[in-house]
């Protein structure tokens, strides 16, 4: 009762600013179409001319010296673009570098050779005579296993600290293991050997590392993945799916663990030490149906904000989502935005140019549709300059969760426990394909504070859950010009609550 | 310890109160391939126009539950894509209130659909654990029978072997039978192969105007519309290159149809409709239809033709039918063309003729082997095809097996290491194990008139190395040189020769030695 009166005096002292926003800006946050109508002052979108008459689905983006730019595709072919970066596009120059691979996924340059990840093996491609075409091919690492299944994708990094490129390995059609190392995550030295590392990957959709090298992947909603989810590769690690576990075997390793169908991931990786749980789930439906690419923000605010945040590509609703991680009691976790949509075709791979702050991606329709319209496409994204006003991350506290805008908040809306909704759930951990959200609650937002500088709200909740989801909306915030959040809702996947100092 | 509180329960408890709300359902998960508006995102089946959604809600519970896999025909255009089962994911409510808001709103009112229709099909269904195939749900929930504009069909059969068109009305019938649903197929003969058929029929003609038939068939076929021949497929050959398409004036009204078809051997296709000036989509008249189903959809597709251009060797890394899966195909300027087996360190198919077709594995999501394209492949050998020094280098071969359930970890002696192209995109394979290594070139060479390979064989390092050049092929020294096979034909033509057994084909290397052979086709 009191919360009840203390919020309509709220209300009452407020109700002219509000009805003064209301005329500037319409209270409710953007989505959808208006979400993307905005996104054009923050972010300029456009699409690269792809060579005419050429079937181009953008598979793997490399950027070479001298401001060239490679992308594979899924037919195999290798493709150097010059000019990507002009503002003229009409006279980008396209030269094919190598022809008819299998479908590589990952590529970068190093030492005057692009080096691609194919379904096959880790090859190293070499322009010996200069004549623009690669004529060397050498096989780095063919030593995992494949069956002529069209699903035993295998995404490769750039190389780590070490030299080390890391390689997940689809399933055999999603959902076996019927060829050594399905299900896994190796390394491949630069001498070609294969460093097994984690077990438990099931439909990879890209890999990435953040600014300290740590490796993460996407893996895609289905078998023991209730959601799609971004995976932090811990070398050692079981990464939630038992079906490849088998290959354990052929180098002597230790059994991964076998989890319990129908139990939680919470409850079962308590029981297994070795069994990472996802870092920041992409809760399917809400944030997107498919995760592809990964690329950190190094650029030191040439894209934004958004120092060492990662942006994750969506393939079915042709986006790329933002994600924040910290590290909590030795695991990461973070939360989950909705960030830039309207892309002409399924994004697959996302490659960040640190240094220009440019980030290019590629997407394709073939075999699995998307939003996009076109059948594929290679696109470039720069930041314009204008900050968009959105919830920069969201931070665990023992207590709740501490919020950073990139605005500084108007203190009223955003010191208001109304203006915030918060929900949590999971997935029932288990080997059917998907599934529902259960576990629902409704923790209270019990206080609000706005730090001096506007910047940061500190929000004490009652009845966070270990091992859920919590989605916060923040949809009364608004900044100091009376402005609403950009996207005014947030995943945070909150694997360990922070102990009290 | 997780820690379910009283909250969580209580909170979980209030939101299964509220009915559920199938639209909501369906736009947060289906609108993601379906579109918010059930004609289908990009590339993706759609809702609308579909017969699917309609009539006996039983199929869709299902697809729904175990989801669907596999070639699809969905409002006249052929799909090979994967529905994700939702059985795990969603409540029996969830599933008949989505249903229903899909049978309603795309449907064209089709019935709402209960919860406790889609529990009894969860239960009926228990056992399943893989998604459905299309020819599975319509086998047991069929779509009403097809009616067609083809009026009084009767397909009259012929046994007998033809190298051209007979003249039917000198042939005596082997059969004849009404054809109610208006739809010509080869399989109405109840023979594969040595026969013809003539169906005739009065096609129905909805307005005047202009009408576009599309005909094509395996083997021979002649399509008669209102007394005139209007297309004819000559020759012995498999479906999709000789497809024709024809536009004809009509008149409404009945008008006479005759189709005359041979099948001498092989496989027995006919696809046929027709578009008029007010279907821009074909009708289908046959029970094979242009990109309609997966053996079709092969035969039909617009093959994507891989070729040498300007003397420069074309290559292809896909699965290729007949070696291993970590094949490289590589195709010549004078039309041999090889498929080398990453996995087992050799050339293992040759033949001549055209390439590879990309249409396969570059259209769709690519699943299977694609055989070569050209004529007469010979198969070399299977299985590693390298004996070094004993030291084994620790490389493991996956068990080749489809539904492998073991798989053990096998040491072999050598790994390919890659390849170098010439100026002419023309092959040099590189295979090292511990003490040895060789290269492997492959040139396109003309041998006594006949367009054949030269290869070169190097090897270098401390040990001597053999490598199996072909084994399960009849050798036979002939005029000096080797019958390997009924087709090919090795010269030794310097260098090292290679030892000939039986039925194998060896050759052995010390470091520092060569051979180069010569391969032609008898």
């Amino acid at each position: 009762m009191k919360k009840f009166t203390v919020t309509l005096l709220a209300l009452l002292v407020l109700a002219p600013f509000a009805s003064a926003q209301a005329k500037k800006k319409a209270g409710k946050p953007p989505a959808g179409t208006e979400a993307l109508a905005l996104q054009d002052q923050y972010y300029e979108r456009v699409q690269i001319p792809t060579p005419p008459g050429e079937v181009v689905e953008v598979s793997s983006i490399a950027l070479m010296p001298g401001k060239k730019v490679a992308i594979a595709t899924r037919r195999g072919d290798v493709w150097v673009c010059e000019g990507a970066y002009e503002a003229d596009l009409s006279k980008v120059k396209w030269t094919k570098f190598a022809s008819n691979l299998h479908e590589p996924l990952g590529m970068f340059y190093k030492d005057k050779s692009l080096f691609l990840t194919q379904r096959p093996e880790h090859t190293r491609l070499t322009d010996t005579d200069g004549d623009g075409k690669a004529d060397v091919f050498d096989t780095i690492c063919a030593k995992w296993g494949i069956n002529g299944d069209y699903h035993e994708y295998a995404f490769g990094t750039d190389p780590d600290k070490d030299g080390n490129v890391w390689v997940v390995l689809c399933l055999t059609g999603s959902f076996h293991a019927y060829s050594p190392w399905r299900g896994w995550c190796v390394r491949v030295t630069p001498e070609g050997k294969m460093i097994p590392t984690t077990s438990g990957i099931r439909s990879p959709g890209g890999i990435g590392m953040n600014e300290k090298g740590d490796v993460f992947y996407t893996d895609n909603q289905g078998v023991w993945n209730g959601s799609s989810s971004l995976k932090w590769l811990r070398p050692g690690s079981f990464q939630g799916n038992p079906t490849g576990n088998k290959s354990a075997a052929l180098l002597g390793f230790p059994d991964p663990p076998e989890p319990k169908s129908g139990s939680r991931i919470l409850t079962e990786r308590i029981k297994f030490p070795e069994f990472v749980p996802p870092a920041v789930v992409l809760p399917h439906g809400k944030v997107g149906n498919s995760p592809s690419g990964i690329a950190c923000d190094m650029t030191k605010g040439k894209w934004g904000p958004w120092a060492h945040q990662l942006f994750v590509g969506e393939q079915t609703a042709s986006q790329v989502q933002r994600v924040n991680l910290e590290v909590v009691n030795g695991l990461y976790q973070g939360a989950v935005f909705h960030f830039l949509q309207g892309f002409e075709a399924g994004l697959v791979p996302v490659r960040m140019d640190q240094e220009d702050g440019t980030l290019f991606v590629g997407g394709t329709n073939r075999g699995w549709g998307s939003r996009g319209s076109q059948p594929f496409t290679f696109e470039r994204v720069r930041f314009k300059g204008k900050v968009p006003f959105e919830m920069h991350d969201i931070s665990a506290r023992p207590d709740g969760f501490e919020v950073t805008f990139t605005h500084p908040v108007d203190a009223a809306s955003a010191g208001d426990v109304a203006s915030y909704a918060l929900d949590t759930f999971t997935y029932i951990y288990q080997s059917a394909y998907g599934s529902p959200e259960v576990d629902q609650t409704k923790p209270t937002v019990k206080s609000a504070t706005v730090s001096a500088d506007g910047l940061k709200v500190k929000l004490v909740i009652d009845g966070l859950v270990r091992g859920q989801i919590h989605h916060l909306v923040a949809d009364g915030v608004r900044n100091k010009a009376g402005d609403a959040l950009w996207h005014n809702e947030g995943w945070y996947t909150l694997n360990e609550i922070p102990a009290a100092k | 310890m997780r820690t379910p509180t009283l909250l969580a329960l209580l909170a979980a408890t209030s939101v299964s109160f509220a009915a559920e709300d199938g639209a909501q359902v369906y736009n947060t998960l289906c609108v993601a391939c379906h579109g918010p508006d059930g004609k289908g995102l990009n590339g993706l089946p759609p809702l609308v126009g579909s017969d699917w959604p309609k009539g006996p809600a039983e199929r869709s519970i299902k697809i729904v539950l175990n989801g669907l896999t596999g070639p699809v025909e969905v409002a006249g255009k052929s799909y090979n894509i994967d529905m994700p089962p939702q059985g795990a994911v969603l409540s029996d409510e969830k599933i008949a209130a989505a249903l229903t808001y899909v049978r309603k709103t795309f449907a064209g009112g089709a019935g709402a659909v209960t919860p406790d229709l889609v529990k009894s099909v969860r239960a009926a269904t228990a056992a399943r654990t893989t998604p459905w195939t299309a020819a599975e749900l319509l086998k047991a929930h069929p779509f009403p029978a097809p009616r067609t504009a083809l009026v009084n069909l009767v397909g009259t059969m012929y046994k007998g072997e033809w190298n051209e068109m007979p003249d039917f009305s000198k042939l005596k019938p082997a059969q004849i039978e009404d054809e109610n649903t208006g739809i010509v197929s080869p399989a109405q003969a109840s023979l594969k192969d040595g026969f013809a058929m003539v169906w005739e029929a009065k096609l129905q003609v909805p307005e005047d105007g202009k009408y576009t038939f599309v005909f094509d068939c395996d083997d021979f076929g002649a399509l008669y519309v209102n007394g005139e021949r209007i297309a004819e497929i000559k020759g012995i050959a498999p479906i999709g290159g000789r497809r024709k398409e024809v536009p004809i004036l009509l008149k409404k009204g009945a008008v006479p149809f005759r189709l005359e078809y041979v099948e001498v051997a092989g496989q027995e296709v006919i696809i046929l409709g027709y578009k008029g000036p007010k279907h821009n989509e074909y009708q289908w008249l046959s029970d094979t239809k242009l990109g309609g189903g997966a053996k079709a959809a092969a035969k039909a597709r617009t093959p994507i033709p891989i070729e040498a251009k300007d003397g420069y060797t074309a290559s292809y890394r896909n699965f290729i039918a007949g070696t291993s899966p970590r094949a490289l195909g590589f195709g010549f300027s004078n039309g041999t063309n090889l498929a080398y087996s990453g996995d087992n360190c050799t050339v293992e198919l040759l033949w001549t003729g055209k390439f590879m077709d990309g249409a396969h594995h570059w259209i769709d999501r690519g699943a299977g082997n694609e055989p070569p394209a050209g004529d007469g492949v010979v198969k070399l050998s299977d299985g590693f095809a390298v004996t070094g020094p004993s030291t084994p280098s620790g490389a493991i071969v996956a068990f080749q097996g489809a539904k492998a359930t073991e798989f053990k970890s096998v040491p072999v002696s050598a790994e390919f290491k890659g390849y170098q192209l010439d100026k002419a995109g023309n092959p040099t394979f590189k295979v090292a194990g511990e003490d040895f290594s060789f290269t492997d070139a492959w040139t396109p060479a003309d041998t006594r008139g006949a367009a054949g390979l030269a290869r070169k064989i190097v090897a270098s390092g401390d040990k001597p190395v053999t490598i199996v050049l072909a084994r399960g092929l009849a050798v036979a020294a002939k005029d000096g040189a080797l019958e390997v096979g009924p087709r090919l034909v090795v010269r030794s033509l310097s260098g090292v020769a290679p030892t000939a057994a039986a039925a194998e084909l060896t050759l052995t290397l010390k470091p520092g030695e060569s051979a180069v052979l010569g391969y032609s086709f008898r």
